[in-house]
């Protein structure tokens, strides 16, 4: 099955989401994007940094340094509450896009 | 909203200030990265080297990475200024005479104004250094009206101190102080050295702690006579002693009394000295009680200043009512004592609280407005280098056109470019200002010797004038970049981009010629003051003084309080006078009372036929041994000089000087006539001598008049020596030799005679330097602005010339064509300085000697000089508008 280019615009709320289970470093995060979407979706490793950062700078995460799980140095990320609000207004706004997208595909 | 504002500030700075560790924590987040990625494709059974290639390749460039995050983190901004730095720097580099010029101009103008700006900052508006709170701190004045005078006065009587202090509520602290040349050590070690005398107090308006040991206190400043302690200088104890710490217990000698070290006090202390820090500090009752044992019971004796801090919450207003108040009741208590003293209501006594510096003290008098009028004279040096540079910089952004018109076209934002170009301008004023710190702590150090003492710890440049320096700088930096800017970016973009230089006619830039012509009008100014002084100067020097100044060394001897009979101390003059005769070199020495500008000695004065002659007065008398004239090179007009045969005992001969003689005979031959000299028999005069200046520079004629020595009741004081050579080359020879025969602990000073005229003429002096060194280098400063000018116009009309040329122009013309551009700007500066000149001149005049402000040969002279200078800043381009080949200029561009 082939891959799928990500949409412009929604790696940020991958990202938020990813984190909103749990804190995370960067490469978990895109390994778990990709084994939740069985691998479909092609999260560019390129983008990720520069996003994360992005979203650390808007205060929607919030970074630190910790041991990782094999006990090394590494840069762990989790949701601020503006990130929480946010993660939830961009999950609404997917939603009514994709409901709106979908009508219209349907539409006989 | 305003949290994700803030946080993106926080991050921003971050990422700026800290900007190493942020690149830092992303090498390490990405190298964790490839590891992670590569330790996954090993699992899969990909060898490591492959796993770690394929880990970077899905990764993507890392470098790439870092320059997106890099933007995304906005250092763009600072990366931009960084940018136009860097870019500045390269076109500068391209560019480095017209670099050059420009940062030796800038820093010449800066330089001489910091430097100026320093000491004039440092004399009137520094408190001293370590001063507590000087914001409440005050010196006092006092002013009272003396013969229908009035008069103001810094100088207090230690009993008016005390009468002051105990009558006054105002004040939490006061104290008082005095500097004086003090001779300190022994003999051969004996030198004469600035002594601070204070009380006990004085040392509690400063936040200092002694160095070593510690200062006296009000116990051993006590009257009628305090502790013989001292407190040294930390300089002195340095130099002196070494900085050894066993210093404490040792006696110094100073002036009559021998002191015991108790302290050292701490380096940068400097008391109130304006000059250079005193040696030592010693109790004001100490040196006062040694001097004159009623010292402190009467109001004889005024020598000391007094310095007072007002209590918290009193005005000024309200203290010095309070102390005018203190002075009146003193006044009255000293009248009690001295019936001929003016009442107070005639008096009027007040008190008046001024800053500390002295120079800003109600008294500062002519020796204080120096400073202000070389800061004016700076500040016009400072135009002249900025219209310069802002008119090099200009001629700059013409040539530009083409490239900044290439880079709008090309999408580059204007913002950007002024910012580009400010940059440039900033740059080149900082390395001017730069360069104008290094100029500015010579010109300080320079005019302070001038001025007189280094001062307080010779500081030459502080924080203070760093930082007017960097507050100049920038304003310079802005003003000479922001015009050419503008100029830049003005017009019609596509007309530049076609145009080139092939314009049927060239544009004169009005602003370039305006900024050349204030050059050559305000150096044109300064030329003429400068010429003024130089005249001055010139006349001052060639006065005939009636005595000879380079050839003849001062010689005065101080007993230090020892008591000699005036038989005992004649022996001791003759003696000194035959020591200074064998000292190899010296052509004579002779004997004397009075030291021109220094010290004056008269006596009473009779004339058989003549009214209270006194009244014709003040005469001078000079007591001196044979040789006299021949020594100082007076020269004798009529009769004959004092000699050896006037001994004691023999008939009372007395020469008089040519003055004295008009004035007591006018139109008669003084030869023969009878003086009465201290109500003794008749002296009669055997000579005339012509008469000397002595008094001050002036056209004054003073009255002297010569009296043998031996046939006076009282003794000489010092010598005049003459050497073969240049006095100050025999200072310390014929000094050891006459130290060596002093008594006990007096000594003796020698100085070149020289240096006393020298510092009479000083004022003319620092008028003619400062104003010939500022005039030159605005002169300089102008000629180079006339040729950048006209150079540039030359540039912008090769095309014009060469066809001019190709028509059959004649050489001589085009070259008359571009001088006259050029004289015609000198010309104009010329004019409006020269009536800028006539104009100031009668704020000048009264500090000019014998010339007039508007001595026409200086204007002539200068004027000359001007356009001199302009043909010769002219005939360079000229000669190259000449030398133009049509066929060139034609083809080009």
């Amino acid at each position: 099955m082939d891959r799928l280019d990500l949409p412009q615009g929604t790696l940020d709320l991958l990202i938020l989401k990813a984190l909103s289970l749990q804190p995370q470093h960067g490469w978990a995060i895109s390994e778990r994007l990709r084994q939740v979407s069985r691998a479909m979706l092609d999260v560019p490793q390129g983008s990720l940094y520069p996003a994360l950062h992005r979203l650390e700078r808007r205060g929607w995460i919030k970074a630190s340094w910790g041991p990782s799980d094999n006990n090394r140095h590494a840069k762990f990320y989790e949701l601020t509450r503006a990130g929480r609000k946010q993660l939830g207004a961009e999950m609404d706004a997917w939603q009514k896009l994709t409901t709106a997208v979908s009508l219209v595909l349907e539409m006989q | 909203m305003l949290g994700r504002v803030f946080s993106e500030l926080v991050h921003r700075m971050r990422a700026i200030v800290r900007r190493d560790a942020v690149e830092r924590e992303l090498d390490d987040e990405l190298r964790f990265h490839l590891e992670r990625e590569a330790e996954k494709y090993v699992r899969a059974g990909v060898p490591r080297r492959e796993a770690e290639r394929r880990a970077r390749i899905v990764l993507g460039g890392v470098e790439r990475i870092k320059d997106d995050d890099r933007d995304a983190r906005g250092v763009g901004l600072f990366d931009a200024a960084a940018q136009d730095l860097r870019y500045a720097v390269r076109t500068l580099r391209l560019t480095p005479g017209f670099t050059l010029a420009v940062v030796i101009t800038l820093g010449l103008g800066i330089g001489a104004t910091a430097g100026i700006f320093s000491v004039i900052d440092r004399l009137m508006f520094q408190p001293p250094p370590m001063m507590h709170d000087p914001s409440s701190v005050s010196r006092a004045y006092r002013a009272y009206d003396f013969r229908g005078k009035h008069r103001i006065d810094e100088s207090f009587e230690y009993r008016r101190y005390v009468d002051l202090t105990q009558w006054s509520s105002s004040f939490s602290q006061a104290a008082a102080f005095s500097v004086g040349v003090l001779a300190v050590g022994v003999g051969q070690d004996a030198s004469e050295v600035p002594v601070g005398r204070a009380s006990a107090s004085f040392f509690s308006f400063f936040d200092a702690k002694p160095a070593l040991g510690r200062f006296y206190s009000a116990s051993e400043d006590r009257a009628p006579r305090g502790a013989l302690v001292a407190v040294l200088s930390y300089p002195y104890w340095q130099s002196r002693y070494g900085g050894r710490r066993d210093v404490l217990g040792r006696q110094i000698a100073i002036d009559r009394g021998s002191y015991t070290i108790i302290g050292v006090a701490p380096q940068g202390f400097a008391g109130m000295a304006d000059g250079d820090t005193p040696v030592a500090w010693i109790p004001v009752t100490a040196y006062g009680g040694l001097r004159k044992s009623t010292f402190a019971d009467n109001y004889n004796w005024g020598w000391l200043g007094i310095l007072v801090r007002r209590k918290p919450g009193v005005s000024a207003e309200g203290a010095t009512a309070d102390l005018s108040t203190a002075y009146r009741r003193s006044w009255q208590a000293e009248r009690a004592m001295d019936p001929t003293l003016a009442p107070v209501d005639v008096a009027k006594p007040a008190m008046i609280l001024a800053p500390t510096p002295s120079a800003r003290g109600p008294d500062a008098g002519a020796q204080g407005r120096i400073p202000f009028w070389v800061g004016a004279v700076a500040l016009v040096t400072l135009i002249v280098a900025g219209a310069n540079v802002a008119g090099l910089m200009l001629a700059r952004a013409f040539r530009r056109r083409r490239e900044i018109a290439l880079r709008l076209a090309l999408g580059v934002g204007r913002g950007r470019l002024v910012a580009q170009l400010l940059s440039e301008g900033l740059l080149l004023a900082a390395a001017g200002g730069l360069t104008g710190l290094g100029i500015g702590w010579l010109v300080a150090g320079g005019f302070m010797r001038l001025y007189g003492g280094a001062g307080p710890g010779g500081r030459a440049l502080d924080a203070r004038t760093v930082i007017f320096c960097a507050a100049i700088t920038l304003i310079v930096g802005i003003a000479t970049s922001l015009a050419p800017a503008l100029v830049g970016l003005r017009g019609d973009l596509a007309a530049s981009l076609k145009a080139g230089v092939r314009e049927g006619t060239y544009q004169r830039s009005r602003a370039r010629t305006a900024l050349v012509v204030v050059q050559g009008a305000l150096s044109t100014a300064l030329l003429v003051a400068a010429g003024l002084f130089v005249r001055s100067f010139a006349n001052v020097r060639a006065m005939p003084l009636g005595y000879d100044v380079d050839h003849t060394l001062v010689a005065e001897v101080n007993l230090r309080g020892m008591q000699l009979s005036v038989d005992e101390q004649k022996r001791l003059m003759q003696r000194l006078t035959d020591e200074a005769s064998l000292v190899p070199g010296v052509a004579g020495a002779t004997q004397m009372v009075s030291t021109p500008f220094y010290s004056f000695e008269g006596t009473r004065i009779d004339v058989p036929g003549i009214d209270s002659a006194g009244r014709l007065g003040p005469f001078e008398l000079q007591l001196v041994s044979p040789g006299y004239f021949r020594t100082v090179g007076t020269r004798i007009v009529a009769g004959r000089a004092i000699d050896s045969t006037d001994r004691a005992g023999s008939p009372l001969a007395i020469v008089v000087s040519a003055e004295m003689a008009h004035r007591l005979w006018p139109g008669e031959n003084p030869l023969g006539k009878c003086v009465k000299v201290d109500a003794g028999g008749c002296s009669t005069v055997v000579g005339v001598s012509e008469n000397t200046v002595t008094r001050g520079i002036s056209h004054t004629a003073e009255a002297n008049y010569y009296i043998a020595a031996d046939q006076a009741n009282r003794a000489t004081y010092g010598l005049y020596v003459r050497v073969r050579g240049r006095g100050a080359d025999y200072v310390e020879a014929v000094r050891r030799r006459l130290q060596a025969a002093m008594p006990g602990v007096s000594y003796v000073v020698v100085m070149p005679f020289g240096r006393i005229v020298g510092t009479a003429e000083q004022s003319w002096q620092i008028g003619a330097t400062m104003f010939s060194a500022l005039g030159m280098l605005a002169l300089l400063l102008a000629a180079i602005g006339i040729y950048s000018v006209i150079a540039y116009n030359v540039t912008q009309r090769t095309h014009e010339i060469g066809v001019r040329i190709a028509l059959g122009a004649r050489v001589a013309h085009l070259t008359a064509l571009v001088l006259r551009d050029g004289l015609r700007l000198g010309a104009i500066g010329m004019g409006i300085g020269i009536l800028l000149a006539l104009v100031a001149g009668r704020w000048l005049s009264p500090l000019l000697f014998d010339v007039s402000p508007r001595d026409p040969a200086v204007v002539l002279l200068v004027a000359g000089v001007l356009l001199g200078v302009t043909c010769l800043a002219s005939a360079v381009p000229a000669v190259r508008a000449a030398r133009v080949d049509p066929n060139v200029a034609l083809r080009a561009d």
